[in-house]
């Protein structure tokens, strides 16, 4: 039981406040933090990708809204609202309707089983690991009906293709995280947190392997480039939402940012220690701070190194985005199914006798 | 073997350094209204007109490519709407009376703008 929840508590039984009630009003307040945070990483990662890849091709990116171009995205989010929402005539109209809500919804759910710091974990599931990538297959089928639905040849292979590669780019992410369940002995997210307390004590040491391969298979997943074949321009004009417009589009779009973001904290929560501190302590630590302070300090500070982390996986992936050129969707199938998979095992096989030695030592 | 395992991941960090090291130049965007472009000395815009020294012999009229730019009679006409910059006029003008400017923003919503009357001596 958090300290937060635990002050949340006896405040509101004060007020003669039923505790059913008290129970609801917790969750409706992790409710609103996680998609409070999963609307300011959106609108952040929209402009920052903008800006990041302009320093990379000598531009200066959006600069004409606000300071430095900050409020670029809300522009851009209010303008969309504004938009017509265009059907296409034959569409296939409740799945096309239904599709947008499909793909956004369990990339909203998926936020709750982050633990964004030792408090702040909205849903600790036993089953986390697996729980996270069985709701990401979710969108998936999001993205086929809408590529069917729209009734449109280019949305169609876009959907096929996105489905494809989902399939294909799956069985070595779930391989490389049973390497993580076989070094942590839990499939508890915040258990295997906890398990990497300090820096020699990260995942990505042991698993170096695991890890790369989970990082490109999770741009595969996520369709960035160079593996992004669902919307490749220059064949399929924009892939499955070529026939969306207004907010359905918008929800097509928050989507693939935020799946961008919490794939990448899901990484971090894996591999790079989660929300621990990189030195082993946490800075709150060092001072004398009574406990309710200290307890929220320490809380916002983890938040904060969960965040950072994220952000250093999130650089590399735009900074591959500026650099390659698209795959070919074969070449990439290939990648998967005769490079990964060998690999993943081999990664799988490494990882028991590092777990061997641990457990006699 | 393992000379070709390692020679594309090679190839794709050079690429990564590469896209990095481009970010750390000067930028090429130019912020048009606010910074404007250094123009060259060559450059040819907007021409002026100095009546004081027009001798009214049309010879600019006749040595126009594109016909009917430039018109005298009881002023001195230019259109630039059709003028296509080749300061031939310029060239040719016996006195001097044309010279060119390096002035170019002459976009507006309405054509007649384009066209500038100015009185002859």
């Amino acid at each position: 039981m958090s300290i937060f929840h635990l002050i949340f508590v006896e405040y509101l039984l004060k007020l003669n406040i039923p505790e059913w009630l008290i129970f609801m009003l917790w969750q409706i307040i992790y409710f609103i933090f996680i998609s409070l945070l999963m609307i300011l990483a959106v609108l952040f990662l929209v402009l920052f990708e903008r800006k990041y890849l302009a320093f990379f091709t000598r531009r200066k990116g959006p600069n004409r809204v606000g300071l430095y171009g900050c409020l670029q995205t809300v522009a851009d989010g209010i303008k969309i609202l504004f938009k017509e929402n265009i059907m296409p005539k034959n569409a296939d109209k409740f799945i096309y309707f239904v599709a947008p809500i499909i793909v956004f919804a369990p990339i909203l759910t998926v936020y709750s089983l982050i633990p964004f710091s030792s408090d702040i974990n909205s849903y600790k599931s036993d089953i986390g690991i697996l729980l996270f990538m069985a709701i990401l297959s979710l969108p998936i089928a999001g993205v086929l009906f809408a590529g069917y639905s729209s009734r449109n040849k280019y949305s169609l292979i876009g959907g096929m293709r996105s489905c494809i590669q989902a399939i294909s780019s799956e069985i070595p992410i779930f391989l490389t995280l049973a390497g993580i369940v076989i070094l942590t002995g839990s499939m508890n997210l915040s258990e295997i947190v906890k398990a990497q307390h300090s820096f020699s004590q990260w995942n990505i040491f042991p698993s170096i392997l695991g890890f790369i391969i989970f990082f490109i298979c999770s741009l595969i997943t996520l369709n960035r480039i160079p593996f992004d074949f669902p919307e490749a321009e220059s064949e399929l004009v924009a892939g499955y939402n070529s026939e969306y417009s207004g907010m359905k589009f918008a929800m097509f779009f928050l989507g693939e940012y935020a799946l961008t973001f919490i794939f990448s904290a899901y990484a971090a929560t894996l591999f790079l220690g989660g929300y621990n501190s990189p030195f082993g302590f946490y800075i709150a630590d060092l001072f004398d701070l009574t406990l309710i302070t200290g307890e929220i300090i320490r809380n916002i500070e983890q938040f904060f190194w969960l965040i950072l982390k994220t952000f250093f996986l999130i650089l590399i992936i735009m900074w591959i985005r500026a650099a390659y050129p698209r795959f070919k969707t074969e070449k990439a199938l290939e990648l998967c199914w005769y490079i990964f998979i060998p690999l993943a095992i081999f990664n799988l096989f490494v990882l028991c006798i590092v777990q061997y030695f641990r457990g006699s030592l | 073997m393992i000379k070709s395992f390692i020679y594309p991941i090679k190839e794709l960090i050079k690429g990564l350094l590469t896209v990095l090291k481009n970010g750390f130049k000067e930028k090429v965007t130019l912020e048009y209204p606010e910074k404007k472009k250094v123009l060259n000395n060559n450059f040819r815009g907007k021409i002026k007109y100095d009546k004081t020294k027009c001798i009214k012999c049309k010879i600019c009229q006749k040595v126009c490519p594109a016909k009917g730019t430039i018109e005298i009679n009881e002023t001195f006409k230019i259109d630039y709407s059709q003028c296509i910059f080749c300061a031939n006029c310029v060239e040719f003008c016996p006195k001097g009376a044309l010279t060119i400017t390096k002035e170019y923003e002459l976009a507006t919503n309405n054509k007649n703008e384009l066209i500038f009357n100015e009185g002859i001596n």
